[in-house]
């Protein structure tokens, strides 16, 4: 056997494994990543529109008071600017706990205890931070 | 200044603190809140709240695609986020009520620790191969090894993680910082996983990038639901850092660990400078 041929052999093992890996875990690493990505940039195309209408209402200032969620609903009906940045601000902020709830039912899905366990904690603890405290 | 170029000014800020977050796997709160605070002016606890909000925007965009190209390791991820979030909580409810002095010498020597021993490690390829081995019973049970393509030497590396403990506790001092300080703790997260539990250099950054975002959320409601949150602040903050972690997920990625190990023990040691100084001048706000 050759050098070479020993050397590809070698490679052709290392591509295999690194297949092995990623598809384990692709479908799952790709939902996070959309998820993430798709709260960021649902997010900031929100806030662009609400600057679009700043410019549309001819306002001097950028609105400087978020909206409190239980008054969102009737500013965004009414198309004013604070309604749309603080609702793109507020999609960023669920971003995180979405993520959680889906990491939550991947582990379901593995029926794997300990995460599930691990996982309702940390869901208990934001939820309860966002509702309680808040 | 007026309104307009506060606004620019924080975009750039932002811009920069995505790149240098997603790159250090930190949120970059401890550049942006020292930033409005000293040279835009902005009142501290709108700068928290805004810097909140920052940091759920690096940790998204960068966890992003540290998760898509198999950095993250979900499973560790997921077991300090346990700690954290009841470290913010502890942070937000009763944090608040400890010496500031003691918070900030205890805070400053585990900065200087963590800078000194991450700029003497080497991580070298060969060493993360040893790695791989037995590891602890708990470790074990949790199943926490884990193995990831590192693209600087397009190598496979699995690697076990060691300490699980006492991580865990490390993780639940990080949360009670971003619970107090509207930070999102990467700077203790980071070295708790590279120095503590052993974990690849990169594998710890993006992990700890997974992270943050969870523990900022947490407190970015109870900021937002007490009015202190400024879209209009909030909004270029945002747009900022997405754009920044564009460019810092691709840096990081391609980057050498010994970088990254070097950038953010220089990163560390600033920052006990500026705790220290804050120590010495009481009236600087930090």
């Amino acid at each position: 056997m050759t050098a070479r041929s020993g050397l590809r052999i070698v490679q052709d093992r290392i591509a295999a494994l690194r297949r092995a890996v990623i598809s384990e875990v692709e479908d799952r690493n790709r939902l996070i990543f959309h998820i993430l990505r798709g709260g960021v940039v649902v997010s900031v195309a929100v806030l662009l529109f609400g600057f679009i209408l700043v410019v549309l209402a001819g306002q001097s200032t950028i609105p400087d008071r978020s909206i409190p969620p239980r008054a969102l609903e009737e500013e965004l009906f009414r198309f004013t600017s604070a309604g749309y940045l603080s609702l793109g601000v507020l999609v960023l902020i669920f971003t995180p706990v979405l993520r959680v709830a889906f990491s939550l039912l991947s582990f379901l899905e593995e029926r794997d205890r300990l995460y599930v366990l691990m996982t309702a904690i940390v869901f208990t603890n934001l939820v309860t931070s966002l509702f309680v405290l808040a | 200044m007026s309104p307009f170029e506060v606004l620019v000014l924080l975009a750039i800020a932002a811009f920069l603190a995505g790149f240098g977050g997603s790159y250090l796997g930190i949120g970059g709160g401890v550049f942006l809140i020292p930033f409005m605070t000293i040279v835009l002016g902005v009142g501290i606890k709108i700068a928290i709240a805004t810097s909140l909000i920052g940091v759920i925007a690096t940790s998204s965009g960068a966890a992003a695609v540290y998760v898509r190209d198999h950095l993250t390791n979900l499973r560790l991820a997921m077991f300090l986020e346990v700690a954290t979030t009841f470290g913010a909580i502890a942070g937000a409810l009763v944090g608040l009520r400890l010496p500031d002095f003691f918070l900030f010498i205890v805070f400053g020597v585990v900065l200087f620790y963590a800078a000194i021993t991450m700029a003497r490690i080497r991580e070298t390829a060969k060493q993360r191969a040893y790695q791989a081995g037995d590891e602890s019973s708990l470790s074990k049970r949790l199943n926490l090894g884990s193995v990831y393509f590192d693209q600087e030497d397009q190598g496979v590396y699995r690697y076990r993680v060691e300490r699980p403990v006492a991580g865990f506790g490390a993780s639940a001092a990080a949360g009670l910082f971003s619970g107090l300080l509207g930070v999102g703790g990467g700077f203790i997260k980071v070295p708790a996983m590279n120095i503590l539990m052993r974990v690849p250099m990169k594998a710890a950054v993006a992990t700890s990038n997974f992270m943050i975002g969870v523990t900022a959320a947490a407190s970015a409601f109870i900021y937002y639901s007490q009015g202190l949150v400024d879209p209009g602040l909030a909004a270029m903050v945002i747009i900022g850092v997405f754009s920044g972690t564009n460019l810092g997920t691709r840096a990081m990625v391609k980057a050498k660990a010994s970088n990254v190990r070097v950038a953010f023990a220089a990163c560390l040691a600033a920052l006990g400078v500026a705790m220290v100084l804050r120590l010495a001048f009481p009236g600087v706000p930090l």
